[in-house]
């Protein structure tokens, strides 16, 4: 080959190569014609503003609209995606819902995130039957409503399989869970991580943090008193950061075996936490690896590449947001065009969604009408190694009482 | 003996609180938890040594030397992630923070220079947020970071605790900077034009201090202790500049401990926060609002030694 003939060739690989890396978005209808109709209101709401930012998950969403509204919208229609921000006010979560059920007569609320959201409009939402396909949730009102469901699965499914990988895989007798002191969150989490571990005949104990305190240290030394042998870190990553950082002070990480609930399966976190915790800090993930090859996840990085910005987070929440879209996009679809206006015929159909299955996540995607809703409860465990993560242990369904309920519901529903 | 009796008084509030909260505790557990409010006591005290720095020459209560610390640990993060070395990321990150409380001394406090302290205080309030706005505008809240020293590799056992060399920096140069201000205010002549200052600017102005001047070194002083500080505090509490900048709250707290003016107090009084909230682990109903233990010493301190003494914030009038 010439050398001219070999150059061109590198040169062309150079340039097309980012664009053959990943196929053509398929969205909705995938018709490739605009749609032009008269369009579908959608609302989301996230949370952003110091210390924490939930939004990625409707950045995704809106991307899968978009790339729906390309490719043939719902049936010619686009989907109008309009979007608030609580900045975790609780006043201002409450007037973003009256504004997008009240005003503007949106269907539905897709991938939603936030802490104070659903807690706040949980009843607003069952008060006008309009359903919300959240993506980012954190608190247990979002998972104990019957108008919302969840794409992600929150600290307390996550934090039980992070304590059942330590109990089957790593040999914990007992655990501690360090939560957050914030009710319906860290109590509430950790709470049922304790009840799996008396389950299983073993020790459990919590430790909750105050987030306002600037102090970790009193924190990690009353795990240390709880006698445990296994540290189950169930905090939001910068403060989880803080506690590992206050734990290699003390030189900790032999001493215990070390796991952590979803928010620290973030491309950030390996840098951040250095070679000292390289292979020693397992996580449990919600979804499937955010570099996972099925073709639902190279579909979202698709999407996220053709119709959101390069800073658009590429993490946990945005395959949740992209996920409940996808979700929400094909229940429209399957829907009589004439009550695509129609919130209560949307509620009910979102309602009757059943069997939805993805590469992105382990267990099938349910709705119900019902008075709880926590369809993700299977997930993947992953260490942090390298720089990067590793995949240890494949799906699996998680354990405990707090399950129980859920699983009855499935089983009535045919699912299991 | 009177001006010994503050410390006794904190020397009690530990005791005190150690019984209460302690008692029955193995000493090597108890140990622990004093070493670590010890530790964090002292971070609470260097903040609280820069804000009463700045307040006896100046007359401000500096609400943004949280932010401006921030910006500086923020930078010196950055710079590093670029590959620059160490030391120059530490320098450039002092340097910040010098610079932004000059521009401050020198461009706004001037004009508020005959307002109340109350108000003084407020506009650096101000000027925190802005700085906290741009500062996470330019550095995302959602990405974990991690600022390192090299002396947090280096460590020693005290009473079971592993303390690490970066932990002793601090507390030496929390008992440092008091010493040094101490003399500079004592022994030479800005230091004496300082505290001419902060007794009574009019006159001060009078007699021919160069009042701008002498500001300013103040500012930047305490522009370069908040800039240490920021390092310090990113290092070992968090790299968030959220967190970084309201970590000046509990500071006022232990600067209130001092009157904002006494620096020895300040500094007994910091450790005194730090124990105590450390110590409240122990407690299954107090644990929960340890945040709120260096206010509640603090205003415990205001009522105690406001008696028979003018008002903190009334030294102007």
């Amino acid at each position: 080959m010439s050398k001219a003939i070999y150059a061109g060739i590198l040169l062309a690989g150079t340039f097309l190569a980012p664009h053959i890396a990943l196929a053509a978005p398929s969205c909705g209808a995938n018709t490739g014609q605009a749609a032009t109709g008269k369009p579908i209101k959608v609302g989301g709401i996230y949370g952003a503003a110091a210390p924490g930012d939930f939004s990625a998950a409707s950045k995704a969403a809106g991307a899968y609209f978009k790339c729906v509204n390309a490719n043939g919208g719902i049936k010619g229609r686009p989907i109008e995606y309009l979007v608030e921000n609580d900045q975790w006010n609780p006043e201002l979560a409450a007037q973003a819902a009256a504004k997008l059920v009240g005003d503007q007569k949106v269907v539905a609320l897709v991938g939603s995130g936030s802490f104070v959201e659903m807690s706040v409009n949980a009843p607003f939402y069952r008060k006008n039957n309009v359903m919300e396909m959240a993506s980012a949730c954190a608190v247990s009102e979002c998972f104990e409503s019957s108008n919302i469901v969840s794409t992600n699965q929150g600290p307390l499914p996550s934090s039980i399989g992070a304590a059942m990988y330590a109990v089957e895989k790593l040999g914990a007798k007992n655990v501690v869970c360090i939560g957050l002191a914030i009710p319906s969150v860290g109590n509430w989490s950790c709470g049922a991580t304790e009840k799996y571990m008396q389950s299983k005949g073993l020790k459990g104990a919590s430790v909750l943090l105050n987030p306002a305190s600037p102090d970790v240290n009193s924190g990690l030394l009353e795990a240390v008193a709880s006698g445990a042998d296994s540290i189950l870190v169930n905090l939001p990553a910068g403060l989880a950061n803080a506690f590992l950082a206050a734990a290699k002070e003390q030189d900790l990480r032999d001493k215990y075996s070390w796991t952590s609930s979803t928010p620290l399966y973030d491309v950030s976190v390996p840098k951040a936490l250095g070679d000292y915790w390289n292979g020693k800090v397992y996580v449990s993930a919600e979804l499937t690896m955010l570099d996972g090859k099925g073709p639902d996840n190279q579909n979202w990085l698709a999407v996220m590449n053709a119709y959101g910005k390069s800073t658009d987070p590429r993490d946990t929440f945005s395959q949740s947001g992209y996920l409940s879209a996808k979700y929400f996009v094909e229940t429209l679809l399957a829907m009589d065009p004439a009550k695509l206006d129609d919130r209560g015929a949307v509620t009910a159909a979102i309602k009757a969604i059943k069997g939805k299955k993805s590469d992105m996540m382990c267990g099938p995607y349910y709705v119900g009408d019902a008075d709880r809703h926590m369809p993700n409860h299977a997930g993947i465990m992953v260490v942090i190694k390298n720089g990067g993560f590793e995949k240890v242990r494949d799906c699996f369904q998680y354990e405990g009482p707090y399950f129980a309920p859920l699983l009855a519901t499935e089983k009535a529903m045919g699912l299991n | 003996m009177r001006p010994v009796l503050p410390y006794l008084g904190y020397a009690l509030i530990v005791v005190a609180a150690y019984i209460f909260l302690a008692a029955g505790k193995p000493t090597l557990v108890s140990g622990l938890f004093v070493v670590s409010g010890l530790a964090v006591g002292s971070l609470y005290a260097l903040g609280g040594i820069g804000l009463v720095v700045l307040y006896r020459a100046t007359g401000v209560l500096n609400l943004a030397s949280g932010a401006v610390g921030a910006v500086g640990v923020m930078l010196a993060w950055e710079l590093q992630q670029r590959g620059w070395p160490q030391a120059i990321s530490w320098a450039a990150a002092l340097a910040t923070a010098m610079a932004l409380s000059l521009l401050y001394g020198r461009l706004i406090a001037p004009g508020l220079a005959w307002r109340d302290p109350i108000v003084k205080a407020v506009a650096t309030l101000g000027f925190a947020l802005i700085i906290l706005g741009v500062t996470t505008f330019l550095w995302r809240t959602d990405v974990v970071r991690k600022f390192t020293l090299p002396t947090d590799n280096q460590a020693m056992m005290l009473l079971g605790l592993r303390v690490t060399l970066t932990r002793f920096i601090v507390v030496f140069a929390t008992v440092s900077i008091v010493a040094g201000i101490w003399f500079y205010l004592a022994r030479t002549r800005t230091g004496l034009q300082m505290r001419s200052l902060a007794n009574d600017r009019d006159l001060s102005a009078l007699i021919g201090v160069r009042i701008l001047r002498v500001e300013s070194i103040a500012w930047a002083i305490a522009g370069a202790i908040a800039g240490f500080t920021g390092l310090m505090f990113g290092d070992l509490l968090r790299l968030e500049p959220f967190v970084i900048t309201f970590m000046v709250i509990p500071c006022v707290a232990a600067a209130i401990c001092g009157r904002l003016e006494n620096l020895g107090l300040v500094l007994v009084g910091g450790l005194t926060m730090g124990v105590v909230e450390s110590l409240l682990t122990f407690s299954p109903t107090l644990k929960n609002i340890r945040p709120i233990a260096p206010f509640f010493i603090a205003a415990a301190v205001l009522i105690v030694m406001q008696r028979g003494h003018q008002l903190v914030f009334a030294r102007d009038e």
